[in-house]
């Protein structure tokens, strides 16, 4: 195994502890790194990632309070804020690895295990980084959404190195998905299969079945992988799709719940919840779900007006039958502030804002507030600082101000 | 009082315990780096060291043990070349090999495959060389190898072997309980492919002394 030059990287460590930060960054230094940033928990990290690029991320899988460190991972290759070409390695304790490895859709690059020595975690990384090395060309062409390439690329990796054939095999999988072609994804999990029971290789026979309308053979899977594997709250995610495909409302909302109820913290699955409630006519859930999504998205990267806006027509929901308690109308206010505060610039976001807030002022029959709140809406829209009120928004209000 | 599954209790014990192993061996780490390495002190610092390693992998052991009998440990195999798997081993374990003049190497195909779950074999490989240690004279050898069905990994050793009847291995010290192999054998049989299922045998090394085969169904 060639001897990695670390001098020209970048390195990320983020752990909370701070006697096993001070050794690890340590041997870091040792290793030959120059450059190492320090996040104590995630929501740092995550500032840390959006300013700068690293090679190397060393993160914590227990990171106390906050978001551990599958939370952060799954985030960040969301949003493509690391690339594929970044080695990202846990760090867990012997009784934490199920959870990281039950997690299937996301994982990291490689784990160590605590405690581990100096010598164990850099012949880690010097095996590590030349895998990454190896699948340069394939994360290259990820990293750029160019599939057919990355396919190409893999099947080379693939003969070269065999044991890399798992890893190349579940990347041409999810890029045949990407492509759509969906039978050939199908066929290529079938093989792996067919050979070692991989919980992701029947996640993408799933994830196939689903997005080739195979709805029954997609649920029957998703609900063995839960059962196989109580840690992959991914499957129950994609249950939730395949019913809600199936018209199956109700269901859809309570998988959701369960998946919810193992791990609270994604502020996607909180928003799909909210979605669904909504479309089930269910506010009240509907807000709590949002509740928990504004307070997640601060330090996420999905800190988006969608996030706030849907809380505020969560609430707006819940005031068509009737005025809001001050518990919810302190909620609401809280929500609107933090959509003055970062995204008024927004013209949609801005009118948005002012409908929801003219439906709770109705529902409190506070008409000539309401009334005040539309004439600054339509002087924003004069001065293009919002997007005007549909025909059908005018009306509404025009009978409610009994004009 | 309510009843308490006292298996649950002692495994969480055993956890916490390893976890307060694992602070020791950083703290130790600074004690070694703050006296530098020709520090008189260092000799007995490795054994410490050694034994704290060696504790910590037991714990491991027996919290696999624990999941295995309770149907608690999901399996994750993945592919792996060989040689790479046997190297890691080789290297992890090394540093005991030294402290007690024991020679630890490995002999494979370079081209060899082999689909397991890691972490298991991780630890009953260490489980069986911390074994072997005991017993060998000289050195210990680790070889993959493949049959129609099975990938077989070895540990054999130049001790006085499994002689007389099987139970001459582990009588040999008290304090030897026949959980490693124990181990050994519901790591194996959590293996399977189709019908097959992994399974372990005891049988005489080719330097004289005690061979464990670990055999590990593959796609044939």
């Amino acid at each position: 195994m060639a001897q990695q030059d670390f001098s020209n990287k970048k390195a990320l460590l983020i752990e909370d502890m701070a006697e096993a930060r001070i050794m690890q960054r340590k041997m870091l230094t040792d290793f030959g790194f120059t450059s190492i940033d320090i996040a104590m928990k995630a929501e740092t990290a995550i500032e840390l990632l959006r300013s700068k690029s690293f090679d190397v991320i060393l993160s914590d899988y227990n990171l106390g309070k906050g978001k551990d460190g599958q939370q952060l991972l799954e985030e960040v290759r969301h949003s493509a804020l690391i690339p594929n070409t970044a080695t990202y390695l846990m760090v867990t304790a012997e009784t934490s690895i199920e959870m990281v490895m039950g997690a299937i859709e996301y994982q990291p690059d490689g784990y160590v295990t605590k405690p581990f020595s100096q010598a164990m975690l850099q012949r880690r990384l010097n095996k590590l980084l030349e895998t990454k090395e190896r699948l340069y060309k394939v994360n290259l062409a990820l990293d750029n959404k160019e599939y057919e390439t990355a396919i190409s690329e893999a099947k080379i990796v693939m003969d070269k190195y065999p044991s890399l054939e798992g890893k190349c095999e579940r990347i041409m999988g999810d890029c045949f998905l990407e492509l759509k072609e969906y039978k050939k994804a199908l066929a290529l999990f079938n093989k792996t299969i067919k050979s070692r029971k991989m919980p992701w290789a029947l996640f993408g026979k799933a994830k196939s079945y689903y997005l080739m309308d195979e709805l029954d053979k997609a649920e029957k899977l998703l609900n063995q992988l839960m059962l196989d594997n109580r840690f992959f709250v991914n499957a129950y995610d994609w249950l939730a799709k395949v019913l809600l495909k199936q018209d199956k409302v109700a269901e859809a909302q309570s998988t959701l719940i369960a998946a919810i109820t193992k791990s609270p913290k994604n502020i996607l699955r909180q928003m799909e919840l909210g979605r669904i409630s909504l479309l089930l006519g269910d506010s009240i859930t509907a807000e709590m779900a949002y509740r928990k999504a504004v307070f997640l998205a601060k330090h996420s990267c999905y800190n988006t007006s969608e996030v706030y806006l849907k809380h505020l027509e969560s609430l707006a929901r819940i005031a068509d039958s009737g005025p809001l308690i001050p518990r919810q109308k302190d909620n609401f206010d809280s929500t609107l502030k933090k959509i003055h505060d970062g995204f008024f610039d927004e013209p949609d976001s801005r009118a948005k804002a002012y409908e929801y807030e003219m439906d709770i002022c109705i529902a409190d029959n506070e008409i000539s507030t309401a009334k005040q709140i539309f004439e600054v809406w339509l002087s924003d829209v004069g001065s293009a600082a919002a997007t005007a009120p549909s025909k059908q928004q005018t009306d509404r209000y025009s009978s409610a101000f009994g004009s | 009082m309510e009843k308490v599954n006292i298996s649950t209790i002692l495994a969480s014990a055993i956890h916490e315990s390893k976890n307060q192993v694992g602070t020791l061996l950083y703290q130790l780490q600074t004690v070694k780096e703050s006296l530098g390495i020709e520090a008189p002190q260092n000799r007995k610092i490795i054994q410490i060291e050694e034994s704290l390693k060696k504790l910590n992998d037991e714990w491991v052991e027996y919290l696999y043990l624990y999941r295995l009998a309770s149907d608690g440990y999901e399996l994750h195999p993945d592919t792996f070349l060989m040689e790479e798997f046997l190297d890691d081993q080789v290297f992890a374990l090394s540093p005991s090999a030294i402290a007690k003049d024991l020679q630890l190497d490995f002999e494979c195909d370079a081209k060899l495959t082999g689909c397991f779950d890691e972490r298991l074999m991780t630890a009953v490989v260490s489980t069986a060389v911390y074994n072997a240690f005991r017993y060998a004279k000289s050195k210990i050898v680790l070889t993959a190898f493949r049959d129609e069905t099975f990938l077989i990994i070895n540990v054999e050793d130049d001790g006085p072997g499994f002689v007389n009847d099987e139970e001459h291995h582990d009588a040999l010290l008290d304090d030897n309980t026949g959980l490693g192999l124990y181990f050994a054998e519901l790591s194996a049989n959590a293996h399977t492919y189709g019908e097959t299922c992994g399974y372990i045998k005891k049988s005489a090394s080719r330097f004289g002394g005690a061979c464990l085969s670990v055999y590990l169904p593959q796609t044939p």
